[in-house]
C-alpha cells in the first residue's frame, strides 16, 4: 500500500529532503493514518453534495488600487537591486 | 499590593477606567510574574516587555486626560497574548518553526488590530504546536508548554500557551486558532474558557493558514464575560477575508439566563474517561436545576467525523505550507549555487517530524486518482454531518459533551503515536466540520485534572452559546486559578 | 499517405484594462517599474494572506466567454494548481479546473473564420488565472548564473486562458485564427494586445498517429506561425524516417528559429488540484449574464456587417479594416468628420496601410482613441478625411493626394495646410483652361483635325495640355472643354 517508493515520491512533490530512517518511519505511520482514512470508504454518499460558501458577483471585491505602503518584502534577507535572490534553474 | 495579575480582563478595564491602578502598574506586575514562573510553563515564545510598557503608558495618559471611555477602548489595558501563528506588525511571528524562524510581518492581523485598536495591550506571542498542528504543544521548536495545573503534564494544544498563560495568570487575555479543537482542548486542559467562533464571524486574515476551511481565531480567557469581551471587539465582516459573513454583527450581551433545550451528545460522553463522563451527566443535572429541558440525544454520524477532519486538515495543510521555500522568509541561508530543487528540499526538511507527516499524508490524499475517494468524500462526509446536526439543532438549543474524551496526560505520553494523538480530536472536530460554534467551560476535576464541558450551538448562535455557558458558569463555579 | 496534422492551441490574454490585479489591489499595470515595487502580501504571498477576487476581472472574462460562443455556468469555482517554481509565490497557482465538474467562466464554445475556406474552432474552456512573477538571469543565460532573480510586480496580475480543440489543420488557419482572436479582444476592450506579453500562445500539434507535441515559450503571436511551421517540418522528417515521435513539451528557441527539447523538467507533475477554500464559490445569476448581453460591445463579424451594409463597403475591405481594431476605428471617425466611407476606406486599404509596423509589439503606448497609431505615424482621422474631401470637391487630384499622404505621416500637417505651402489648388479657372487650349490646339492644328474624327486623339491634346499645366488641371474638366471646343469650332 504505502511503500517506501511511494513516500519518497511524495516526498519529491513536497519538497521535502528526507533521509532514510524518515522514509521508513513515516511509510509505516502514514500507512496506519491512510488506513483510518479509509474508513471513508465505508459509507457511499453519491447523493450529497460538498457545502461551499457561495457570494454574489455584486459581494466581491470592487476593482480599485490601493497599494501597499511599505516594503512588503523587506524583512527578505536575500536581494539584489530590488529583486529577491533565489538560487538557480538547473 | 493588590495582585492584579489575576484580575479578569472586565475588572482590569473597570479598575484602570476608575483610576484604582494605572495600566503600567498592571502590565509591570504582569511582566513581573511572566518572568518569575515562565521558565516553568514555557508559555511564551517572545515578550514585549518595552512595547507593552509603553502602550500602558499611552493608555494611562488618555486616562488621566479624562479621554471618554469609547476611546481609551473596551480592552483598555488589558494584558493579552496572541498565539504565534497569528501576525503580529514589527513583531517575530514563527508559527513556533524553523521555517519562520525569523519572519517580522509588514502587517497586522485584522483580530490584532482590532485588539489594539480597542485598547488592549500585546504582551507577547504564545508557543503552540508547529504550525498549528497537534493537540499538546509538544511539537514546537522552542520546547512543550507545561500544564500549570501539573507541571510535566500537557497543556493541550495546538493553543498550549494561549491556555496556559491565561491558567497562570501571565495576561488576563488570549487568542489562540482552533482547526480541529487547538482552542477548546487546551481551555479544557487548563480549566479556562475557549471559544471557537462559527466559520466566518472572526476574520482570518492574518492568521497563518493550517487548514483554511476548518479554522477560526479563538478567544481565550477566564470567564464567559472575557470572552464576551473579546468577541465584541474581533467580530465581523472584514474586506481582507471574503469567508467573513457580510452582515451586521450584532453585539454580545452577557445574560445568564434557563429556558435553554440542551441535547448531551451520547455517543461523545459514553467514549470519554469515566471521571470524564461522570463530570458531564453531573453538569446535565445542573442545567436541568437550572431550569433547561435536558435530554440526552444522538449524532450517528460522529463516526466519520475525525476521518473526514484528518483528511481535510492534512491536504489542505500539504498546500498551504507549500509557500515555505525560504526565499522571501524563514532562516538564514543563502541560495547561492545552490540548484533549486535541492535548495527547496533541504530547507523544507526543517520542518518538525508532525508537520512533514501531514504534508506527506496530504499530498497523497490529494494525489492523482485518490481526490475523489478522499478528500471529496470527506467533503461529503462533511456536508453529511452539517445536515444531522442542523436536524438536532432544531430540537435543541445547545448540544452539549465533553471537551476531551481523556485527561490531561503527561509530557511525552502519546507522542510516538501519531494515530493515538489524532484520536483525542474526536470531540472537538465536529464543529470546525460543520462551521458551528462551540465553547469549551471548566466543569471540574478528574484525578485533580481539568475537565472541559463543551457547548455547541447554531450556526452564528453564538449569543445562545454565551446563554447557555454563562448560566453554566455561574452554576458550576469551578475554580479558576493553580498555584504557582 | 495524407498524414493527418492536428493543432491546438492554449491563449493567454492579460485582462490589461483591469485597475487591479486578480486577488488583490496592486495595479494590475505592472510593466517598467522597479522590480518588487508593485507588490503586497497577498500577491507576493506572505503568510497569513488570502486572496481577494476582483469582481471585474469576472465580467471582463464572461464577455469574453459569451463573444466565443461559450456556456457560462452558473456557479464558477477557483481552485489550487500546486506545483513549485520560482516565480510562484504561493506554490500553487490559483486557476480553474473542469474535472470534477464544470467551474470554468466558460466552455464548449465555437469561432468560425475564413482560412480558404470556412472553417471553425471549438473552444474547450476559457478559465481565470493569475500569471506568476518573473525571472530574470544574471547575464541573461540561466547557464552559468549562480542565482536567479526574482520579480513579483506581475505576480497575481488577472489571465483569461482560451483552450481550443485541436481543430487546426495548418500553421496559416492558426494565424488567421489568431488575428480574429485578437480582433474580438481589443474589440472587447478586455486586453490592450500591444502591450508586450499582454497576449501569448502556446501549441500543441501531432501528426497523424503520432503523440502530442507542446510547444512553449513562443514570444509573440507572430512567431507561432514559423514556431508551427518549424514542428510540423520537424516531425514529418522523423515520420518519414520511421523515427518515433514522443509526447513531450518543447520549446521555442526566438534567435534560432527551432524548438527544443524543454530544459526544465516539465512532465506529467501531479497537480493536486482542489478547491481553493478562501475564494468563495460565485454564483453567476441571470442578472450577470443579462448585464453581460447589453454591454457586449460591436463584435469584429457583427461589424463587418454593418460597414457593408450601412457604408456600401466591399467584403474584402470590411475585412481588412475590422482585422485591425484600430483601423476600423479610424475610418469610422475619418468618416464622422468627413462622409465619404468608400473613398477613405479606399485610403486606408490601399494607401495608408503600406506605412503601418506590421508588428503589434513595437514601443507600447498609452491607448489612445481613434486616429493616433502606436507606430509612430503622426497621420490621424481628420487627416484622410480632409484629404478625401479635398479630392471630391477638385481642389487636388489624386496622384497629389498620395504625394501629400507621404509627407503627412512624417508632419502631422493638414492637407489643407499643404496644398497652401505647394500651391498646387487645381486650376480649375476655367479660363485658364481655355487659354491652355487654345494655345494647344494653334499649335497642334494637324491632331486637332484628327480629334474630330478620331476620339483616341483626343487624349493626345489632353496630354498637351496637361503637359503645358504642369499637371495642375483637373484632366477631366479638361477633357470636357476640349470637346466643347471641337464641336464649337468644326
Amino acid at each position: 500500500m504505502i511503500s517506501k517508493d511511494e513516500i519518497k515520491h511524495l516526498g519529491w512533490l513536497s519538497r521535502l529532503e528526507l533521509t532514510e530512517e524518515e522514509i521508513s518511519k513515516y511509510a509505516f505511520q502514514i500507512k496506519e493514518i491512510v488506513g483510518y482514512l479509509d474508513k471513508l470508504d465505508s459509507i457511499s454518499l453519491t447523493e450529497i453534495e460538498p457545502v461551499r460558501s457561495k457570494k454574489k458577483i455584486s459581494e466581491l471585491r470592487k476593482d480599485h488600487v490601493k497599494p501597499f505602503t511599505g516594503d512588503a518584502l523587506e524583512g527578505s534577507k536575500n536581494r539584489k537591486d530590488g529583486f529577491i535572490k533565489g538560487p538557480r534553474l538547473i | 499590593m493588590v495582585n492584579l495579575c489575576s484580575l479578569t480582563a472586565e475588572q482590569i478595564v473597570k479598575g484602570i477606567i476608575n483610576g484604582d491602578f494605572s495600566a503600567e502598574e498592571y502590565i509591570s506586575q504582569i511582566l513581573e510574574r511572566i518572568e518569575k514562573i515562565d521558565d516553568k510553563i514555557n508559555a511564551f515564545i517572545i515578550v514585549d516587555s518595552s512595547g507593552a510598557l509603553e502602550k500602558a503608558r499611552i493608555i494611562d495618559k488618555k486616562v488621566r486626560n479624562g479621554e471618554d471611555e469609547k476611546d481609551i477602548g473596551a480592552l483598555a489595558g488589558v494584558a493579552v497574548g496572541i498565539k504565534d501563528n497569528i501576525c503580529t506588525r514589527g513583531l517575530r511571528t514563527t508559527c513556533a518553526s524553523k521555517m519562520l524562524q525569523d519572519y517580522v510581518p509588514p502587517y497586522d492581523a485584522t483580530v490584532v488590530k482590532k485588539l489594539k485598536d480597542n485598547g488592549a495591550i500585546i504582551v507577547g506571542k504564545l508557543n503552540l504546536d508547529e504550525f498549528a498542528m497537534g493537540s499538546t504543544t509538544e511539537f514546537s521548536m522552542y520546547g512543550s508548554t507545561h500544564n500549570p495545573w501539573n507541571i510535566g503534564y500537557v497543556p493541550g494544544g495546538s493553543s498550549g500557551g494561549s491556555a496556559a498563560s491565561v491558567a497562570a495568570s501571565e495576561c488576563a487575555l488570549s487568542l489562540g486558532s482552533d482547526t480541529g479543537g487547538s482552542v477548546r482542548c487546551p481551555a479544557s486542559f487548563c480549566s479556562i474558557v475557549g471559544l471557537k467562533p462559527t466559520y466566518g464571524r472572526v476574520s482570518r486574515f492574518g492568521l497563518i493558514s493550517y487548514a483554511n476551511s476548518l479554522e477560526q481565531v479563538g478567544p481565550m480567557g477566564k470567564t464567559v464575560s472575557d470572552i464576551v469581551m473579546v468577541m465584541n471587539s474581533i467580530s465581523g465582516m472584514d474586506n481582507n477575508d471574503q469567508t467573513t459573513l457580510d452582515s451586521e454583527t450584532p453585539r454580545y450581551a452577557l445574560r445568564p439566563k434557563g429556558n435553554i433545550r440542551v441535547g448531551l451528545l451520547k455517543e461523545l460522553v459514553e467514549g470519554a474517561e469515566p471521571e470524564i463522563s461522570k463530570c458531564i451527566y453531573s453538569a446535565m443535572d445542573l442545567f436541568s436545576k437550572l431550569d433547561c429541558k435536558c435530554q440526552e440525544t444522538s449524532m450517528k454520524s460522529i463516526e466519520y467525523a475525525l476521518a473526514s477532519y484528518y483528511t481535510i486538515a492534512m491536504a489542505e495543510s500539504s498546500s498551504n505550507l507549500a509557500r515555505y521555500d525560504n526565499i522571501r522568509y524563514g532562516f538564514d541561508l543563502s541560495p547561492d549555487s545552490y540548484e533549486w530543487n535541492a535548495y527547496f528540499a533541504k530547507v523544507r526538511s526543517n520542518f518538525g517530524e508532525e508537520v512533514k507527516r501531514r504534508i506527506i499524508a496530504g499530498s497523497y490524499v490529494l494525489s492523482s486518482g485518490y481526490y475523489g475517494k478522499y478528500y471529496l468524500k470527506a467533503q461529503k462526509v462533511r456536508a453529511m454531518l452539517k445536515q444531522e446536526i442542523s436536524l438536532l439543532l432544531k430540537t435543541f438549543d445547545v448540544l452539549i459533551g465533553p471537551t476531551m474524551p481523556v485527561l490531561p496526560f503527561k509530557v511525552s505520553e502519546k507522542i510516538d503515536d501519531p494515530l493515538k494523538m489524532y484520536m483525542i480530536d474526536i470531540d472537538t472536530v465536529i464543529a470546525n466540520l460543520t462551521g458551528i460554534p462551540a465553547i469549551s467551560v471548566p466543569a471540574g476535576f478528574g484525578k485533580n485534572l481539568p475537565i472541559g464541558l463543551q457547548i455547541m450551538a447554531g450556526e452564528f448562535q453564538e449569543q445562545i452559546l454565551f446563554d447557555a455557558a454563562s448560566l453554566f458558569e455561574s452554576a458550576a463555579n469551578v475554580h479558576r486559578s493553580p498555584e504557582l | 499517405m495524407m498524414s493527418e496534422i492536428k493543432i491546438g492551441l492554449e491563449i493567454h490574454c492579460q485582462l490589461t484594462y483591469l485597475q487591479s490585479k486578480l486577488f488583490c489591489s496592486c495595479y494590475c499595470d505592472y510593466r517598467f517599474k522597479i522590480p518588487n515595487s508593485n507588490v503586497c502580501p497577498v500577491c507576493s504571498g506572505l503568510p497569513g494572506t488570502l486572496p481577494l477576487l476582483n469582481q471585474n476581472a469576472l465580467e471582463h472574462a464572461g464577455l469574453l466567454s459569451i463573444a466565443l460562443g461559450c456556456n457560462v455556468p452558473n456557479e464558477i469555482v477557483f481552485y489550487r494548481k500546486n506545483y513549485f517554481y520560482l516565480d510562484l509565490p504561493k506554490n500553487f497557482q490559483l486557476t480553474q479546473y473542469n474535472a470534477y465538474g464544470i467551474t470554468s467562466i466558460g466552455v464548449n464554445g465555437k469561432l468560425e473564420f475564413e482560412a480558404d475556406t470556412k472553417r471553425h474552432a471549438r473552444i474547450r474552456r476559457i478559465q481565470i488565472e493569475e500569471d506568476p512573477g518573473r525571472l530574470v538571469y544574471e547575464n541573461n543565460t540561466v547557464d552559468n548564473s549562480f542565482y536567479t532573480l526574482i520579480d513579483y510586480n506581475r505576480a497575481g496580475v488577472p489571465l483569461v486562458e482560451i483552450v481550443t480543440e485541436p481543430d487546426f489543420t495548418t500553421p496559416k488557419e492558426v494565424r488567421i485564427f489568431l488575428n480574429k482572436i485578437t480582433s474580438i479582444i481589443e474589440h472587447l476592450r478586455i486586453c490592450d494586445t500591444r502591450l508586450e506579453g499582454a497576449v501569448r500562445c502556446d501549441v500543441n500539434v501531432s501528426i497523424g498517429e503520432g503523440k502530442r507535441v507542446e510547444i512553449k515559450n513562443i514570444g509573440s503571436f507572430k512567431e507561432v506561425e514559423k514556431a508551427l511551421s518549424y514542428e510540423i517540418t520537424r516531425q514529418k522528417t522523423m515520420s518519414f524516417h520511421e523515427i518515433e515521435i514522443k509526447a513531450e513539451t518543447r520549446h521555442w528557441d526566438d534567435a534560432r528559429k527551432i524548438t527544443k527539447q524543454a530544459r526544465v523538467k516539465e512532465t506529467e507533475e501531479d497537480y493536486r488540484y482542489f478547491p481553493d477554500p478562501d475564494i468563495p464559490t460565485v454564483v453567476l445569476d441571470n442578472a450577470f449574464l443579462l448585464t453581460l448581453k447589453r454591454n457586449m460591445p460591436e463584435l469584429p463579424d457583427e461589424r463587418k456587417r454593418r460597414f457593408i451594409a450601412h457604408y456600401e463597403l466591399s467584403d474584402h475591405i470590411s475585412q481588412v479594416l475590422i482585422d485591425n481594431k484600430e483601423l476600423s476605428d479610424f475610418f469610422e471617425s475619418a468618416v464622422n468628420i468627413y462622409p465619404s466611407p468608400k473613398a477613405i476606406a479606399n485610403w486606408i486599404v490601399s494607401d495608408l496601410i503600406k506605412f503601418i509596423n506590421g508588428d503589434n509589439h513595437s514601443q507600447p503606448q498609452s491607448n489612445d482613441q481613434g486616429g493616433t497609431f502606436h507606430s509612430g505615424l503622426k497621420i490621424e482621422a481628420k487627416h484622410i478625411a480632409e484629404l478625401a474631401q479635398l479630392v471630391d470637391q477638385n481642389i487636388i487630384n489624386r496622384n497629389t493626394a498620395k504625394g501629400f499622404l507621404n509627407q503627412i505621416i512624417k508632419t502631422g500637417e493638414m492637407p489643407s495646410q499643404l496644398v497652401k505651402k505647394t500651391n498646387t489648388s487645381k486650376i480649375d479657372d476655367k479660363n485658364m483652361i481655355l487659354e491652355a487650349i487654345e494655345t494647344v490646339f494653334r499649335s497642334e492644328k494637324s491632331a486637332v483635325n484628327d480629334a474630330r474624327q478620331n476620339s483616341k486623339a483626343i487624349n493626345f491634346l489632353l496630354g498637351r495640355i496637361m503637359q503645358l499645366t504642369k499637371g495642375k488641371v483637373d484632366p477631366k474638366i479638361a477633357l470636357d472643354l476640349i470637346k466643347k471646343k471641337l464641336i464649337e469650332s468644326s
